[in-house]
């Protein structure tokens, strides 16, 4: 969307450090922004509640209750993410700004009654807890469907600093009232979940409303197939299964996993040193960031209005030489930032362990695992490059192979023994990681052919 | 495409025809000169039966027939350029090792600065003959794309890329379309195209498939009509896609002379492969040869009326001279009108009761039809001209005076004939066979007198002097009657026209 790169090369033409770091910490937090500051928030509140909500049971089912919440709230949405996406930036392209926020309205609607169904479905039928443990899985399911549609928009807005702010709010409030609800246990921690991930749905949407015009409340234009790309839905639907897939085999094979609440198990093993490592991969997804929606994206609408206005071809190679050393810097800066990150965490981690009071035995799983989190900071930025390009056929390609990829990897490195564990997840994302680098070239390679002859 | 092909072939016994027509733009759509020329020779030679290929632009233009289809017609194939990249779908496509070489071929015969050789010619032919070179090989194949590219780069002074790559598919997409076309069509003994352009190009790729005879009658000259049309930035427009059409700007130096390049082949190409080349005044004649026809080749068969139809028109005559100055034809620029109406201006200084009729739709350009109007009103003449849109020429020749034709452009206007079997001088603009037709060609020809008078082209003042004289003089106008209905006796009679193509198709298909 427009509105960041143009938010972000206003900072940066300010020339100077602060504002430059400003530009990476704003980026940063925007593109890594809620769900990894949901998975700190929890953790610091799992690790706040450890010797003051008894049994410790309880927080590790808050803390498991919490991880399926995000995992599937993410792949029940991830489809229709991408799908909205696209959607939106269309609209806005062809300068329709006003049908945007009823269709916001009417595919929050559809995701509301649809993940309700649903959730409703699963909890009646596969768990026999308490009503209100529950309803409060319920109501959060459902929040975070929504939360991730809105959080589509944050990308485009302009007050950068609200966005923030509200961030800071609703994480703030979220740890804060999980500190007070501590004596009714986990379901008083689930509901100082639900508090956040609420305030920051209503309040993010508040400032949409705000921002966009409206004609009419709701509106279901997205179920037009003519203004919208189905295969998108699978396209997203993939790749958050793709992410999750080996969580899942972890969590559903008896020898990695314990049972923890209901239906719901766990693996101790695998799934800490995972979560650990994605904190490590907000650095390369704020550089990300910065270059993909400032120097390719300018590169790239120069390129298509020298096109549209009738260049000369030769420019118009050179325009494309130019996008493409902006994406090869982009992908370089990823693996210079994200490889000192790495580095960094090699050398502290059994530090990092220690002081975490977290047992040596997770090292080597941590190490494949920051691997394997980089690999997939570069497939993100791959994939939306080939967004920008238009190329769904290949994001779907890739994003189909991924899952593949993991589930039969990770498979494989069960079957193998615990010292392959995680080689699943960081070998079928350095398969597709590669894969898109020689898409991605060709793509480059036929960009004008394209343009031309395949356009229409 | 299925739904295409069948609205195309409207008449479809599938029948085997003696000849086939090919036709761009022109009867059964369009009325005027070819248009009722074509359906003479239909009509004309009721034991020949045809076959019909009709080419068109886009096909919203043609919605109605001005003629009926005489029963000898037995089909009717009709494909418009302007759907030509409409059908290709969107995939990438490798081309054959074939269709490279005969995009490559493609490119060097129709776009290459350099006059192609003959050879380049015939491959090209082969390949569209054939049926080897697609329409997907020409929009979507890389070869395309390379073939494309290349000619940009080595020859395009022209700096918009976009203009030049959409100017190519305009124009190479048609051919390929005439291409599937001409193999849709249901044999015929013998080729007949009434142009070069697309119906000639049709011909050619035909005389291929059939190996039989081909015989090109020319009206005008196609390749000098299209520069014609080129000056005028309008037809680029009605021919380029939509939405491009503000970036095809025609005037711009290259892309203009690449689309008088691209028809100067195609009439190269038609020349090499048709014999005879036919003509309609020794004029053009000349001109065929000038553009690469071979002279032994060509020969001229002018145009004929029906004489027993119009002759007895002179008898609906009223008394005297009317003083009424006529104009006949469609108001278009190629007419020039404008001229005619300030000729009236000078004609109705001196005869104040003279009237100048315009006599012809109005329709295919409106905006230039609204500025004669301006320009009547602008002079002070609108009590002296008047628009009285299509008329039949038989009731309305013999209300004139004195027939005035001020065209930029003419072949040999049957209109003129028309006007002296009906008793009416003709004062014309020296385009075409005119001043053949006025002044006589052969010795024997101009013995029999000046049927009226050869001005120059936009010249008001010589067109308005020149009817002045003859309206003014009754000796000279009775004279100049008297030349015009014996000329036209003698020289342009329909039965003359009509045996000569009757002996030249039963020559050139052996037997009929």
């Amino acid at each position: 969307m427009a509105g960041i790169g143009f938010e972000l090369r206003k900072i940066l033409a300010r020339d100077s450090y602060s504002s430059t770091l400003r530009a990476y910490v704003y980026a940063g937090l925007l593109s890594a922004g809620p769900w990894v500051l949901s998975i700190i928030s929890v953790m610091l509140i799992g690790i706040m509640s450890i010797g003051v909500v008894f049994p410790e049971l309880l927080v590790r089912q808050f803390l498991v209750t919490t991880t399926y919440l995000f995992a599937t709230s993410l792949i029940t949405t991830g489809g229709l993410q991408v799908f909205f996406t696209r959607f939106v930036s269309d609209r806005l392209f062809e300068k329709k700004p006003h049908v945007i926020l009823p269709n916001l309205l009417g595919i929050m609607l559809i995701a509301t009654v649809g993940a309700g169904l649903l959730a409703f479905v699963l909890l009646w039928w596969l768990f026999d807890q308490p009503f209100l443990y529950r309803l409060l899985v319920l109501t959060n399911f459902v929040t975070l469907c929504n939360l991730w549609l809105v959080i589509i928009f944050l990308s485009g807005m302009k007050q950068y600093n609200r966005i923030l702010l509200t961030m800071l709010f609703g994480y703030s409030l979220m740890v804060v009232s999980s500190f007070l609800l501590r004596p009714w246990g986990l379901n008083g921690l689930l509901f100082a979940l639900l508090l956040g991930h609420a305030t920051l749905l209503f309040v993010f949407l508040f400032d949409i409303l705000r921002e966009y015009r409206a004609e009419k409340l709701i509106a279901f234009d997205f179920l037009d197939r003519k203004q919208v790309f189905l295969s998108l839905l699978l396209t997203g639907v993939c790749y958050n299964m793709g992410i999750w897939a080996d969580k899942f085999i972890f969590w559903f094979n008896p020898m990695t996993s314990e049972q923890i609440i209901g239906p719901l198990r766990a693996s101790m093993l695998y799934d800490l040193p995972i979560f650990l490592a994605y904190l490590s991969i907000i650095p390369g997804m704020a550089v990300f960031l910065v270059r993909i929606e400032t120097d390719f994206a300018e590169w790239y609408e120069r390129l298509f209005d020298a096109v549209r206005e009738g260049q000369t071809l030769q420019h118009i190679a050179q325009l494309k030489s130019e996008m493409t050393i902006a994406i090869r810097q982009g992908l370089q800066e990823i693996c210079k930032v994200q490889g000192i990150t790495v580095v960094l965490l090699f050398l502290f981690a059994p530090k990092l362990l220690t002081w975490l009071g977290i047992s040596h035995f997770y090292l080597p799983l941590l190490y494949i695992d920051l691997i394997g989190v980089s690999f997939q900071m570069l497939l993100m930025a791959l994939l939306n490059v080939f967004f920008y390009l238009d190329k769904r056929a290949i994001v779907l390609e890739l994003s189909a192979l991924f899952v593949l990829l993991n589930i039969a990897l990770t498979l494989l490195s069960q079957y193998l023994g615990p010292s392959f564990y995680g080689y699943g997840f960081t070998v079928s994302l350095a398969v597709c990681v590669l894969l898109g680098m020689t898409r991605l070239n060709k793509t480059l390679d036929d960009l004008e052919y394209d343009t031309f002859m395949l356009s229409r | 495409m299925t739904v295409q092909q069948k609205n195309a072939q409207l008449i479809t016994h599938g029948g085997h025809a003696d000849v086939c027509l090919l036709l761009e733009g022109t009867w059964p759509y369009v009325r005027g000169g070819v248009s009722s020329w074509i359906n003479q020779i239909i009509l004309g030679l009721p034991d020949v039966t045809f076959s019909i290929l009709f080419i068109g632009g886009q096909r919203e233009a043609y919605t109605k027939r001005h003629y009926e289809i005489p029963t000898n017609v037995v089909h009717i194939e009709e494909v418009f350029v302007e759907d030509a990249w409409h059908f290709a779908p969107r995939t990438e496509q490798e081309a054959s090792e074939g269709s490279v070489r005969d995009l490559q071929n493609m490119y060097r015969y129709f776009h290459h600065p350099q006059k192609p050789d003959e050879i380049t010619g015939e491959a090209v032919l082969g390949s569209l003959a054939s049926g080897q070179l697609t329409m997907q090989d020409v929009l979507r194949s890389r070869a395309s794309w390379e073939a494309i590219t290349e000619g940009y780069l080595n020859h395009c002074s022209d700096p918009s890329f976009i203009n030049y790559f959409w100017t190519m598919r305009t124009m190479q997409s048609p051919m390929v379309m005439i291409a599937e076309a001409a193999a849709r069509m249901p044999r015929a003994r013998l080729l007949h195209a009434i142009s070069t352009g697309y119906a000639g190009l049709a011909g050619c790729i035909l005389k291929r498939r059939w190996q039989c005879k081909f015989i090109l009658s020319e009206h005008g000259i196609y390749t000098k009509e299209r520069k014609i049309d080129l000056a005028q930035a309008s037809w680029i427009a009605e021919n380029a896609d939509e939405a491009l059409n503000s970036s095809l700007d025609p005037t711009s130096g290259y892309i203009r002379s690449m689309w008088i390049r691209f028809f100067e082949r195609i009439g190269l190409m038609v020349y090499r492969n048709a014999n005879p080349i036919i003509a309609l005044y020794d004029g053009n004649r000349q001109r065929q040869i000038i553009d690469g026809a071979a002279p032994d080749r060509t020969r001229v068969i002018p145009n004929g009326i029906d004489l027993p139809r119009w002759n007895p028109l002179r008898e609906s005559r009223p008394q005297g001279i009317a003083p009424v100055v006529g104009l006949i034809g469609r108001v278009v620029p190629i007419k020039d009108v404008k001229t005619f109406i300030r000729a009236m201006r000078t004609i109705v200084t001196q005869m104040p009761d003279t009237e100048g009729w315009i006599i012809g739709p109005e329709d295919e350009d409106a905006e230039y039809a609204s500025e004669c109007h301006s320009l009547v009103s602008s002079m002070g003449l609108e009590n002296n001209v008047r628009f009285l849109g299509f008329q039949k020429a038989d009731e309305i020749l013999p209300r004139l005076g004195v027939m005035v034709l001020t065209s930029i452009s003419e072949a040999q206007p049957l209109v003129i004939l028309e006007a002296w079997c009906a008793g009416t001088p003709v004062v014309s603009s020296d385009v075409g066979s005119c001043r053949e037709l006025i002044e006589g060609g052969t010795a024997e020809d101009r013995d029999l007198g000046q049927a009226g008078e050869v001005v120059a082209i936009a010249d008001p003042q010589a067109t308005a002097n020149a009817v002045l004289r003859l309206l003014g003089d009754p000796e000279r106008w009775q004279a100049a009657q008297a030349a015009g209905v014996a000329r036209a006796n003698r020289y342009y009679g329909e039965a003359l026209m009509l045996e000569r193509y009757r002996k030249l198709y039963s020559s050139s298909m052996g037997t009929l």
